[in-house]
């Protein structure tokens, strides 16, 4: 059924859809108005899951993982300072792989502080050992949080949806939900075997030394690698299901012809798209959407980036003193393109449908240093520009 | 290691069985890595064998939870989890919300050093006691953080020399006083907090017992004295813990909603000389030196102050006073 | 090679494969010791063991292991100086155990309940031995020679057995119905008992070497012990000895106006008191040496029973410590008083120990009769032959006559301390001895164990209980028989026995158990094959040494390991 529903709503209908049964949270902005509408259906009797509100995002993050270690399907969501002060535990759910997910309503990181989208959050635990896939609508958001669950359990691996704060999150929009027995046939009930339970006693999280450490880690990267397979199957599953396909890892879309890229992560991508139609004398470029950054998705991109002479990647973060993230790693991985590299709409700069044609124009030149691309350097005092 | 002499080789034929059959729930095995005459090793299977089996653990980052779980072993019995140093309120707290969930009738039990209640942990310990959690949360206090090497925490007494804390020229060990954890606890309005100590195992498991059986976040605060950290031999674990009781610096207390509910009176009241010079951490305060004599009369005046403060003198022996909860029956009956 | 788990999960007790009793430099041991009761206790009787089992509620099985070792608690609970309870541990607590009114109650509940010794008669093919005597000493040979397998015959010159028991220890302090009861209690059972026989009378050495494979000489001493002062004995002499004789056989004393009795043993307070019975007004006791009380070096303790000591005083008995007697004063060859001169026993410029007289401190005793309480001396009728040089046996330590191969001494004969329960000792080591020579071993002592200083227990773990305090009857009640020590009840005995500090021997308290922080002692079910009721598991000891310093009753030491 279509309803017109603000991003946070839904994505709050789609946890309870997917039946958890705890939920911790802190409130952050953007994330609140997600948890608040858990809230209250908990409060209406919508679903019988026990919501932890808890004192802060390591805990909520502590309380979820707990919850998933006793057997329960968990949730949390968070942003921006959370997402950090919760970063410790992140990397320990995903090394004793618990399955869990978690909503990331993406927002810059201070200081100076701002409580507006990027994705700085998201970027800044990219190493956790989650599974991290980004989404470029709300619609996709939702179907992305039930597969998320399906994806978690089966691969033992936690899995952060990424949405852009206010940007889905506080937008309506016309969404479909699925319904409940869509979302049952799709997902099965909470199995996690490694659970605590007094019928086997084992124990988790103990100490392991250099003997056996590197074997551990690459246990932790294979089953990220592993995952890749899981992720495009729950997708095809779930477009089964649903009628809708977001693409699995990576969606490609404009002039698939061109030998000119975009690739871009998040909500950023719709922009483009219109954009596209909006700038008609300007060339059709291939447009590439990549859901999934956490597993890398190399082969897919390899794929993508096929007869691509140039690709410009934009993304909403960057790793300061050194350039963009996502960009730096997909020049490493696409032999013989010339990769381009902006960070545009940091902390919530509003991007128009003009940066269409302004990338356009800076991939024209030979320049491929990193640039924040939306950068007003009048406004910085001239040692700092 | 000696040739095993007659007696062992004798019994050794059976002493795997043996050990499978004894009438206690060994929640802590052995084979652990505790130091010799760890009172935080002994404090732990003590808890477990009257809260076990129907239980589960988190357990923070220290010392408990490194000597107990060097992969690939465990020497845990119970379901068991440790997540990180200062979560495990939280981690316990969401095992809790999953068993509430489940409809399972398993208690959670929160295992932390004082590092891990007093400082660092101390957030999420008060964010889980505030929302009620039913979980039994254990402070294995050993008055420092061992595990990383004897530095000063927020338990560390008053005057104890640690490597953050030592004695110098210009120091006479910690400066600051013991964070009086079991009152901020209380104030909480839980309904029950205890103190108890390896030196009275059966005042401990009778602490253990009416803290599980209570519905709603319990916490119990165990003085788990550490050979290594305090700097006295092995053997004298139960000898120092007794006399921290019998000094007055570690009053064995209960509390419900707050209220103290009863304290394990004190006997013969012991000078706080007697606790301190089993112990290296105090040695400086043994020197022929003005502050040092201050500082003894100080820690002395502190015992005092919990003696007042608690009422701890009782009125003529009590069964269950310092000398009275642990005298020895034949037949080990005192343990039952 | 482990296989690394998912997440690096681990299974539970998988500890076990780590063995931590690698690290140990040192471990724990049960220690064999004895209780101090036990190690000093004259006739061997592990007092500890049977208040252990008092404690638990079973007074039969108590007296099984009293009578293990001393067939006449009833007896020895009355008399015995209790050297055990001077011993006990529990006196640097508070007070010692009463030991003797534990043992005296186990021997009447013996007697009043009939209690079986459980013995079987000796089978049918069972060597005989002669005992000679039936005094503590024969009546215990006779015994244990039983309780091995062996048939004893049992002799004795008077037509009821019980010798010293009967003719040297007043019946006020051992009642004739308690001693007959318990004499005949154990001669109930397959003891064949001879009267009226005299060796070197009725029956020669040299007969009983042929009838029998082996001999227990236990004849006692019966004879006084020859007393003068400078040469000079008042003519109307009565010998200590010789008065209890008579007036345990029938009631008769001389009863002059005042008495001063020299000695300081039981026999010397015994005669004393005996003699306020039989109407003298004034007695007194000229001991050399001093009343019990604190601070007394033990070897300068009047070796008479404190309780007696302090009944004879209450009944107006006057006892002269550190005298000595250094004059008769005659009218004739009649006394009429003595001349006392302090005196004490010193280490004189030699190293060895003497009395030493001071001049200068002699006072004068009025006194109508004096009676010395010395000591005794073996009568040596039918085995002349036997003896040594000094006119004494020589032994060796399981009581065998130096140069016989089967003619054994027990009790008083033997020379020892002069009491009962010593005779029971030598008795039991006697019989044993034959035991062991009869089936073809060379006979050896068992080695004594150490009884365990108060300094090895951990008290903490005792509470304080004050001893019980002994009913006597009233000095105005008491008449020329009755039995003065009223003994416990029930309640009290086992009361008393709670204060056993169960040193040097596990009481199953626990703590070792609960204490470990490596769960390396163990609990076995019945009793460990050591005694104990617990094993150490040393594939994880590390050898902290918790259990040892928190054992209550010292039964754990730790020993070098590395």
């Amino acid at each position: 059924m279509i309803e017109a529903l603000e991003g946070s709503q839904a994505l709050a209908r789609a946890v309870v859809l997917c039946r958890p049964g705890v939920v911790a949270a802190y409130p952050i902005t953007p994330q609140t108005h997600i948890v608040e509408n858990i809230s209250k259906l908990v409060a209406d009797g919508v679903t019988d899951l026990e919501l932890v509100s808890v004192e802060s995002e390591f805990s909520a993050a502590s309380v979820a993982m707990g919850a998933a270690a006793a057997g329960s399907r968990a949730y949390t969501a968070s942003a921006s300072q959370g997402i950090l002060l919760m970063s410790e535990v992140l990397f320990n759910i995903s090394g004793l792989r618990i399955p869990l997910v978690m909503h990331c309503a993406n927002r810059a990181i201070g200081a100076p502080l701002n409580i507006w989208n990027d994705q700085s959050d998201s970027m800044a635990v990219r190493d956790a050992g989650w599974i991290q896939i980004y989404c470029a609508d709300n619609q996709e958001a939702i179907d992305s949080t039930v597969q998320a669950y399906r994806i978690a359990e089966r691969t033992e691996l936690p899995v952060m949806v990424c949405v852009d704060g206010f940007t889905l999150t506080h937008t309506l929009e016309s969404l479909e939900l699925p319904s409940q027995e869509q979302v049952d046939g799709y997902l099965p009930d909470y199995v996690y075997r490694r659970s605590l339970n007094v019928r086997q006693p084992i124990s988790q999280g103990t100490l392991v030394g250099p003997d056996v450490f590197p074997e551990a880690r690459h246990s932790h990267h294979q089953a990220l690698i592993n995952a890749i397979p899981e992720i495009e199957r729950a997708n095809a599953d779930w477009a089964a299901v649903c009628g809708r396909d977001g693409g699995a890892l990576l969606t490609v879309e404009g002039d698939p012809d061109a030998e000119i890229g975009i690739l871009a992560i998040g909500s950023t991508i719709g922009t483009l798209a219109e954009a596209m139609e909006e700038f008609p004398d300007y060339p059709k470029v291939r447009l590439i959407k990549l859901r999934v950054f956490r597993p890398f998705p190399i082969e897919a991109l390899r794929a993508a980036c096929a007869g691509l002479r140039k690709l410009a990647v934009i993304e909403r973060a960057f790793s300061a003193g050194m350039g963009g993230i996502v960009g730096t790693e997909v020049r490493a991985n696409v032999p013989g393109v010339t990769v381009y590299n902006y960070a545009i709409g940091l902390g919530g700069r509003d991007i128009p449908l003009t940066i269409y044609p302004r990338i356009l124009d800076a991939i024209a030149g030979d320049d491929t240093r990193f640039q924040i691309l939306d950068v007003d350097l009048s406004r910085l005092p001239e040692e700092d520009r | 290691m000696s040739a095993t002499d007659s007696q062992t080789a004798e019994v050794k034929v059976d002493i795997a069985q043996l050990r499978r059959r004894q009438p206690r729930f060994q929640g802590l095995e052995s084979g652990h890595r505790a130091c010799l005459g760890c009172g935080e090793a002994l404090a732990a299977r003590l808890v477990l064998e009257s809260a076990g089996p129907n239980v589960m653990i988190a357990n923070a980052t220290g010392c408990l939870e490194v000597f107990s779980t060097a992969w690939p072993e465990s020497a845990w019995r119970v379901p068991w989890v440790h997540s990180l140093f200062e979560n495990t309120a939280a981690v316990a707290a969401g095992m809790e919300a999953a068993l509430k969930h489940q409809r399972q009738t398993a208690k959670v039990l929160a295992f932390a050093g004082d590092g891990g209640t007093f400082d660092i942990g101390f957030q999420a310990v008060s964010g889980m006691l505030e929302r009620g959690h039913n979980v039994m949360f254990v402070c294995f206090d050993n008055e420092a953080y061992m595990n990383t090497g004897i530095q000063r925490s927020g338990s560390t007494p008053h005057a104890a020399a640690t490597t953050t804390s030592p004695a110098g020229r210009e120091r006479m060990g910690k400066r600051h006083l013991k964070k009086d954890i079991v009152s901020i606890i209380s104030a909480h309005h839980i309904p029950y907090a205890a103190t108890a100590t390896v030196a009275y195992p059966s005042d401990l498991r009778k602490k253990v017992r009416r803290a599980i059986d209570v519905e709603g976040p319990s916490f119990l605060h165990v003085h788990s004295p550490c050979p290594l950290g305090w700097g006295h031999d092995s053997d004298k674990s139960i000898q120092v813990s007794r006399l921290a009781v019998e000094t007055g610096l570690f009053p064995i207390i209960e509390l419900e909603r707050g209220e103290l509910t009863s304290v394990m009176p004190i006997r013969h009241p012991r000078p706080v000389v007697e606790y301190l010079k089993l112990q290296n951490r105090f040695r400086h305060l043994f020197a022929d030196d003005a502050r040092a004599r201050e500082e003894l009369e100080h820690l002395q005046a502190l015992a005092d102050y919990n003696i007042e403060v608690y009422g701890l003198l009782g009125d003529g022996p009590d069964p269950l006073d310092t000398n009275g909860v642990d005298s020895v029956r034949r037949g080990g009956a005192k343990w039952a | 090679m482990t296989i690394y788990t998912r997440g690096g999960y681990a299974l539970p007790g998988s500890s076990l494969a780590f063995k931590t009793g690698t690290w140990r430099v040192q471990k724990p041991r049960h220690v064999h010791a004895a209780a101090p009761c036990h190690a000093v206790c004259p006739a061997g009787e592990d007092a500890q063991a049977w208040l252990a089992k008092v404690d638990e509620g079973d007074a039969q099985a108590a007296w099984r292991t009293l009578v293990s070792v001393n067939p006449l608690p009833a007896v020895t609970g009355r008399v015995c100086p209790h050297p055990c309870e001077s011993a006990c541990n529990r006196g640097d607590m508070d007070a010692p155990i009463a030991i003797h009114a534990v043992e005296r109650y186990l021997g009447d509940e013996a007697i009043r309940n009939g209690w079986d010794f459980g013995l079987a008669p000796p089978p049918a093919d069972a060597r005989q031995v002669a005992v000679i005597g039936a005094g503590p000493g024969g009546l215990t040979a006779a015994y244990h020679l039983l309780k091995r397998g062996l048939r004893p015959v049992l002799f004795d010159k008077n037509p009821t057995a019980g010798g010293t028991l009967l003719t040297a220890i007043p019946s006020y302090r051992l009642p004739r119905d308690v001693l007959n009861a318990e004499v005949e209690h154990l001669l109930s059972l397959p003891i064949e008992y001879r009267p009226r026989t005299i060796l070197g009378r009725e029956v020669s050495l040299d007969e009983l070497r042929q009838q029998y494979a082996a001999i227990i000489l236990a004849p006692g001493q019966q004879k006084p012990r020859p007393w003068s002062v400078d040469g000079v004995t008042p003519k109307d002499l009565h010998e200590g000895l010789t008065l209890l004789e008579g007036w345990n056989g029938h009631q008769s004393a001389p009863a002059p106006y005042s008495a001063a009795v020299v000695g300081a043993g039981n026999t010397a307070i015994d005669v004393a008191r005996v003699l306020k019975r039989a109407g003298v007004t004034e007695v007194h006791v000229i001991s050399h040496k001093a009343k019990p009380g604190p601070g007394v070096p033990e070897d300068d303790v009047m070796p008479a029973l404190a309780r007696e000591i302090t009944q004879a005083e209450e009944e107006g008995i006057r006892i002269h410590e550190h005298r000595g007697v250094r004059r008769l004063l005659l009218r004739g060859e009649r006394v009429v008083g003595v001349e006392m001169v302090h005196m004490k026993k010193l280490r004189r410029a030699n190293g060895r120990l003497a009395r030493v007289a001071f001049d200068g401190t002699e006072t004068v005793l009025h006194v109508d009769q004096v009676i010395p309480a010395v000591g005794q001396v073996l009568d040596t009728r039918g085995f002349e032959g036997l003896l040594g040089g000094q006119g004494w046996f020589d032994l060796d330590d399981v009581m065998r006559v130096a140069g016989q191969r089967n003619v054994f001494v027990a009790g008083d004969a033997g020379g020892n301390a002069g009491t009962v329960t010593a005779a029971v000792g030598q008795g039991r080591v006697a019989a044993a001895a034959v035991a062991q020579l009869l089936r073809g071993e060379d006979p050896v002592i068992e080695a004594p164990r150490l009884g365990v200083p108060y300094a090895q227990l951990n008290v903490h773990y005792h509470e304080p209980a004050p001893r019980v305090v002994e009913r006597v009857l009233p000095v105005a009640e008491r008449g020329e028989c009755d039995e003065v020590d009223l003994g416990l009840d029930r309640h009290e005995v086992e009361a008393e026995s709670r204060r056993c500090l169960s040193c040097g021997n596990c009481m199953a308290c626990d703590n070792c158990w609960t204490l470990c922080p490596d769960s390396a002692v163990l609990k076995t079910q019945e009793i460990a094959s050591d005694g104990s009721h617990y094993v150490f598991d040393y594939d994880y000891c590390k050898g902290c040494g918790l259990c040892a310093a928190e054992c209550p009753c010292g039964y754990i030491e730790m020993i070098e390991d590395l």
